[in-house]
């Protein structure tokens, strides 16, 4: 079941809870966040990160290339060094924190060096098995490496560190946004050069939740992927006709049109099929459109 | 005001400010550089309670004019939303300063009323971005006679019971663009259609303005960028009968199909009008053979009114939302629709 709102809300409660910075907890006399994070390898080229932290929920994300899936689920175990969590049919993660090694203070991107978190290496030991929709992926464990970070600014995550390419704000000339229900698709044209390989990216990102339900805990699942390609696929010449055709995993086509009765029609059989999933239609009369020229300004379309 | 009054007077006054203020708006108060002067004046209302889904509203906008006015709102398909009214605007030959306003509308009624204040008295400061006195508003009501009855017989008043007020206000000294304005002299003024709609974010917007036979029809049809198939539609009809300025209009949300044009840039540009009920018909705009045609009219306060052909000047204006960032704002500062010289053509962004 779709619930893109509940999603949103739920997203904002995770981001809100993870904005309590363990700086702020030590001086209001209150414990320091601390998170316990896995690695493994899943099947299929498939990387495995699992953390649960000071929220008490348990977030298992898959990655490959630019696709990666986000599986978010409650915590039972409110120690720090425990980890317990069913999610929901696909797996379970019921693992104890070793330490291993010296602590150490790694230096993160983007912080300075009092911002550096506290980093106790170690490894997890207990059961760690869960399989992607239609079995896309695998991973299956008793004893994993993992690390217990106790950061002192939120955004400073070691565990996080990696940062995702992303070009520039200031490089884009153009830009296109679907926003459909649980669903957001992204489309940028960039000046040429800006990015490694081709001029235009493709962003897509869903959130699904599942409910909880008298037998199962509730599921929340982030999907999202990242697809550069030739500005070819990005034509938009004219001012108020847009056409996108993404590469694979995407399919079909989109245009972006304006009517005789001056409303713009975001329709075609854009598509894309996320591993494990079938196609997501990305065009249609419910999503709402906006396309932007960087150097005039906006169009927002609203649903009826 | 004093609180209590507002909850009753607050939409009608605000009515009157919409339909009544536009119609003024050709003089300006005295502006010098950034500071304009409001003028003191003094202003009556009168509650004539609801007839037929009319709220009905006798207005002294000024010492010199009475205006009675009916409106009602409506409600059309989803959550659209429209406003039909009737204006009714002639000299006041009473002293206001006095409390008395006496009129004649010609064959449709008469006023004789003096107000007769109950004692309660509320201030209110001047509004924002000026400086001066308190505005005193009396409450009490108006006694005396009063007669009307509204053209296409929609209502009938034969008493002026209902609640009252005489506002006093002071003269005000104002930061430029923040006075009041101050009505013109001439009576038609009050009931000439001007836009209620907002031409800001306009990306389609068709307006004609005809004359013939002394009155003046106006049809306006926007859409705004963003917002759903369809357009904001507004007729407006002035004329004079008898000493009486008459004017009746509607406003109303269409749907689908409301408004139809060409693209921006393409040529040559046709639009094609077709409002719901009470309109009837529709119109085409064709730019290659300069008309504006069709069947297109409105029922209106008993009239059969024809909104196309010849005697009509046409503005269609079709913006690119990425090029145009306020749309076609052609409503901004235009002169009132009776003063305006015969428009040149057609402009096509």
């Amino acid at each position: 079941m779709r619930v893109g709102r509940v999603a949103a809300a739920v997203l904002v409660v995770v981001v809100f809870a993870c904005f309590g910075g363990s700086a702020a907890a030590a001086a209001k006399g209150r414990a320091p966040e601390r998170w316990l994070d896995m690695y493994l390898q899943g099947s299929d080229g498939y990387s495995v990160h699992i953390s649960s932290g000071p929220s008490g929920h348990l977030n298992l994300k898959v990655s490959k290339g630019w696709f990666s899936a986000t599986y978010v689920t409650r915590d039972q175990l409110p120690a720090p060094d425990r980890v317990k969590a069913q999610l929901r049919g696909m797996g379970t993660v019921s693992v104890r924190f070793h330490p291993r090694g010296p602590v150490r203070q790694p230096m993160t991107p983007y912080c300075s060096k009092r911002q550096r978190p506290t980093l106790q290496p170690g490894l997890v030991r207990g059961t760690i098995r869960f399989s992607g929709e239609r079995d896309y992926f695998q991973v299956e464990a008793d004893e994993a490496k993992a690390s217990m970070e106790v950061p002192k600014k939120w955004n400073c995550r070691y565990a996080e560190k990696d940062v995702e390419f992303d070009p520039s704000e200031r490089d884009w000339v153009s830009k296109f946004t679907a926003t459909g229900d649980g669903v957001f698709f992204l489309a940028r044209r960039y000046q040429p050069g800006a990015l490694p390989t081709g001029d235009a990216l493709y962003f897509t990102e869903t959130g699904e939740l599942f409910k909880k339900t008298p037998d199962l805990p509730w599921l929340l699942i982030w999907r999202e992927i990242k697809v550069p390609a030739p500005a070819s696929t990005f034509q938009d010449a004219h001012p108020e006709h847009l056409t996108i055709s993404p590469p694979p995993p995407f399919s079909g086509t989109g245009s972006l049109v304006r009517t005789p009765e001056s409303v713009f029609t975001w329709r075609g059989d854009l598509a894309l099929q996320f591993p494990g999933l079938d196609p997501i239609p990305l065009a249609g009369s419910t999503f709402e459109p906006g396309y932007c020229l960087r150097e005039w300004g906006c169009i927002d379309q609203h649903l009826d | 005001m004093g609180r209590g009054r507002l909850s009753l007077v607050a939409v009608a006054l605000a009515v009157a400010a919409v339909l009544l203020g536009a119609a003024g708006a050709g003089q300006a108060s005295s502006r010098r550089g950034k500071v304009e002067v409001q003028p003191a004046r003094t202003y009556g209302y009168l509650d004539l309670g609801r007839q037929k889904g009319y709220r009905l509203v006798l207005y002294v906008p000024n010492k010199r004019v009475v205006v009675i006015y009916g409106f009602r709102f409506e409600h059309g398909e989803g959550e659209s939303f429209g406003i039909r009214y009737s204006l009714y605007a002639v000299r006041n030959r009473g002293d206001l300063d006095q409390g008395e306003v006496r009129a004649r509308f010609g064959s449709l009624g008469r006023v004789d009323l003096r107000f007769r204040p109950n004692g309660k008295v509320s201030k209110d400061g001047p509004q924002s971005g000026c400086e001066g006195g308190s505005e005193i508003a009396q409450s009490g009501s108006f006694v005396g006679q009063l007669s009307f009855q509204g053209s296409g017989n929609y209502f009938h008043l034969s008493s002026s019971g209902g609640r009252a007020y005489l506002v006093h206000s002071p003269r005000l000294k104002c930061e430029a663009g923040q006075a009041d304005e101050v009505p013109s002299g001439s009576v038609r003024g009050y009931v000439t259609p001007s836009p209620l709609i907002s031409d800001r974010h306009s990306i389609a917007l068709f307006d004609a303005v005809g004359h013939s036979h002394g009155r003046q029809v106006r049809i306006s049809a926007v859409h705004q960028e963003g917002s759903a198939p369809g357009a904001e539609v507004q007729v407006g009809i002035a004329e004079s009968r008898h000493g009486v300025a008459v004017g009746h209009g509607i406003y109303l949300e269409g749907g689908r199909g409301t408004l139809l044009t060409s693209l921006p840039g393409a040529h040559p540009a046709t639009a094609t009008l077709a409002p719901p009920a009470p309109f009837f018909g529709k119109g085409v705009y064709a730019e290659e053979s300069q008309s504006w045609s069709g069947s297109l009219g409105v029922r209106l306060a008993g009239l059969k009114v024809p909104l196309t052909g010849p005697g009509f000047h046409v503005h269609l204006c079709v913006a690119n939302p990425l090029k145009d960032r306020n749309g076609c704002e052609y409503f901004k500062g235009e002169p009132p629709a009776d003063e305006r010289a015969p428009r040149p053509g057609w402009v096509l962004r």
